[in-house]
């Protein structure tokens, strides 16, 4: 006797615009129908895009922004200044031990090098990058051409109805479900 | 002048990637004359490693010479990637789309190059991990109060955040390339694309991301070229010890880096057939920045006659008058010529679209940029306080041959780069686009 309840089946759904403002507009109406669990591609970061998607919600990077460049502040004075501090005897230039001018230099370069090194990590982490194993359906090269998509990678096959209705409505040139979301190259 | 005008998503593609992967027979010569430098460099690092630094034309009171001459040329010439993609991006400056990714990678290539010199001038080149700080077996520490090891700070970062910046903004065309090609080639660059799909998660963060990173290399531009200048400034040599240095430093380098992002993007437009995303506004915006920084450097360089008149310190006073008259009066008038007499035309709009003008007037700009920075190293530190240790110096066969070998190894890689990235950034090609509307827009 099987223990765990069995998982229920999902299913893939795939639109795909040819116009902007119909994607954009296939985008409104499944948010404001309540449907969850979509992504969408383009070819261009279209603020529009965002704007409907994720409604001013800035992007956590800029915490990793901002730890980085705090950590590199921090490391910029404390290097130098604990190595002089360990030699107090070899005084250059008659300066004092802990000079904070000629640090502020080490400090500015510091906080820039790690600052831009965590906005880089950021970024790697909340993109989901790398990006080697999105699901198949998002894997279409004409994202990255003139096309514009909405993909449910997990649809509830009850919803399955209404979204293709959706998708068709808003001027989806191509709606396909389940094994027909991966895009086979013409000719390949 | 028109701005930039693709037809469509697909042509911009389709017109950018076409030009990878097929070498064309001036091309392959190209990039064998400059392998063949980046030989000649080798050989030339070889014979310096094996005999000394003697073999060099330093001597005690010349004691940096060609080396750091084309060190600071060199790091010159990064400047304008880094100001272009950066600053320009902040700003919302619509040309530098169709130069930004040349320039970006000319600025790599330009600090990859500069780089080289200061190990060059060690001699000694296994010793240059003493450049780094990190904790020896004798727990003895580089001096931090020192303008060499900010600069070594400088440099690095520079170095470091312009690649990292470069490396994001190619990370969306990467993956058109990808899905143009098949095989091993679309491997190779999924995997430069880090997978990209494109998706809203990725955009977004993406976005959030290259705007820091803009932000952050903005500063970077003003603040690498003024760190250089205090390599000098910092010193109490006549001719050097100047509070103009920084922003003369600066904007002779955003000068001579705008000058060669027109002398590589010229003919290369022209080759690859990209009229339509690198054309005469491009080249007129870029004069036009050549021209401002040429009024910067002009006034700088009576002032620093001013001041060495006004201040009545015999010593600067000195140097200032032997530059122009004394043994190096050739290398002072060329440089004069080139940086503030030969960009002149450009104020007659015409000339600044000609591309025989342009590229003319920016070569000179690029001798004229060499010219100075031989003129601030070499005559300061032949021309000394002391008579007794006034001596001249001139590079030797063994000194110009690194001085052209840095030039190829400059242009091999942006040779490589040339047939292997796409040298214009698709994406923000399309982001000047009119995306395809329908005109049923229902979303607010």
């Amino acid at each position: 006797m099987s223990t765990a309840a069995a998982a229920p089946a999902t299913t893939r759904i795939k639109g795909v615009y040819a116009h902007f403002d119909c994607f954009l507009t296939g985008i409104d109406r499944l948010k404001k129908a309540g449907v969850v669990g979509w992504e969408v591609a383009a070819p261009l970061p279209r603020h529009e895009i965002l704007d409907i998607v994720y409604e001013g919600r800035p992007s956590p990077v800029r915490w990793w922004t901002l730890v980085g460049s705090l950590t590199g502040l921090t490391g910029g004075f404390l290097l130098p200044a604990l190595t002089a501090a360990q030699w107090p005897m070899i005084n250059p230039g008659g300066k004092p031990v802990v000079s904070l001018p000629a640090y502020a230099i080490i400090m500015f370069e510091c906080t820039i090098l790690l600052g831009a090194l965590f906005t880089g990590v950021g970024m790697v982490v909340h993109a989901g990058l790398p990006g080697f194993f999105v699901d198949k359906a998002l894997q279409d090269p004409r994202f990255t051409d003139d096309k514009f998509g909405i993909v449910f990678t997990r649809a509830n096959p009850s919803d399955q109805q209404r979204i293709t209705q959706i998708l068709s409505e808003t001027g989806a040139i191509e709606v396909t479900t389940g094994d027909d979301t991966v895009y086979e190259v013409p000719n390949a | 002048m028109e701005a930039i005008r693709p037809p469509s998503f697909p042509a911009a593609n389709r017109d950018i990637i076409r030009v990878l992967f097929k070498p064309s027979a001036l091309y392959l010569a190209s990039l064998g004359l400059s392998i063949s430098l980046v030989g000649v460099l080798g050989m030339a690092l070889l014979i310096q490693t094996w005999w000394g630094m003697g073999m060099a034309g330093q001597n005690n009171a010349s004691f940096w010479g060609t080396y750091i001459v084309t060190f600071v040329f060199w790091v010159g010439i990064g400047h304008a990637g880094t100001l272009i993609s950066a600053i320009l991006f902040l700003v919302r400056s619509k040309w530098r789309t169709g130069v930004y990714r040349a320039s970006e990678a000319m600025t790599v290539f330009a600090v990859m190059t500069a780089g080289l010199f200061p190990v060059l001038h060690l001699g000694r080149l296994w010793q240059v991990y003493w450049f780094f700080p990190y904790p020896n077996q004798r727990y003895l520490w580089v001096n931090f109060k020192s303008p060499l090891m900010w600069d070594v700070f400088a440099i690095s970062t520079y170095l470091t955040v312009s690649t990292v910046f470069f490396f994001i903004g190619l990370i969306p065309d990467f993956a058109i390339v990808r899905d143009h090609n098949k095989g091993l080639i679309a491997k190779i660059y999924n995997l430069a694309a880090f997978g990209w799909r494109g998706t809203n998660r990725q955009w977004h963060h993406y976005m959030a991301a290259y705007g820091f990173f803009a932000a952050f290399a903005a500063p970077l531009v003003l603040s690498v070229h003024s760190v250089v200048s205090w390599d000098f400034a910092m010193a109490v040599t006549a001719g050097w010890h100047s509070t103009i240095f920084p922003p003369y430093f600066v904007a002779g380098a955003i000068f001579s880096g705008c000058a060669m992002v027109i002398t590589l993007l010229l003919p290369m437009s022209y080759l690859f057939g990209w009229k339509d995303y690198v054309n005469e506004w491009h080249y007129d915006a870029l004069a036009k920045m050549c021209l401002l920084t040429s009024a910067i450097l002009t006034y700088a360089y009576a002032m620093e006659y001013f001041i060495g008149w006004y201040s009545q310190n015999p010593h600067e006073w000195e140097i200032f008058r032997w530059r122009a008259v004394g043994e190096y009066a050739w290398a002072f008038w060329l440089m004069v010529f080139c940086n503030c007499v030969a960009p002149l035309p450009w104020y007659i709009p015409k000339l600044r679209t000609n591309p025989w003008v342009l590229w003319t007037i920016a070569g000179l700009i690029n001798v004229g940029m060499w010219m100075e920075r031989f003129n601030i190293v070499v005559s300061s530190t032949a021309h000394s306080f002391d008579p007794a240790m006034w001596r001249m110096y001139a590079p030797t066969l063994l000194e110009v041959c690194i001085l052209l070998g840095s030039a190829g190894w400059f242009f091999m890689w942006f040779l490589l780069f040339a047939k292997t990235m796409p040298a214009v950034a698709i994406t923000e090609i399309k982001e000047q686009i009119e995306p395809p509307l329908k005109g049923s827009l229902e979303a607010k």
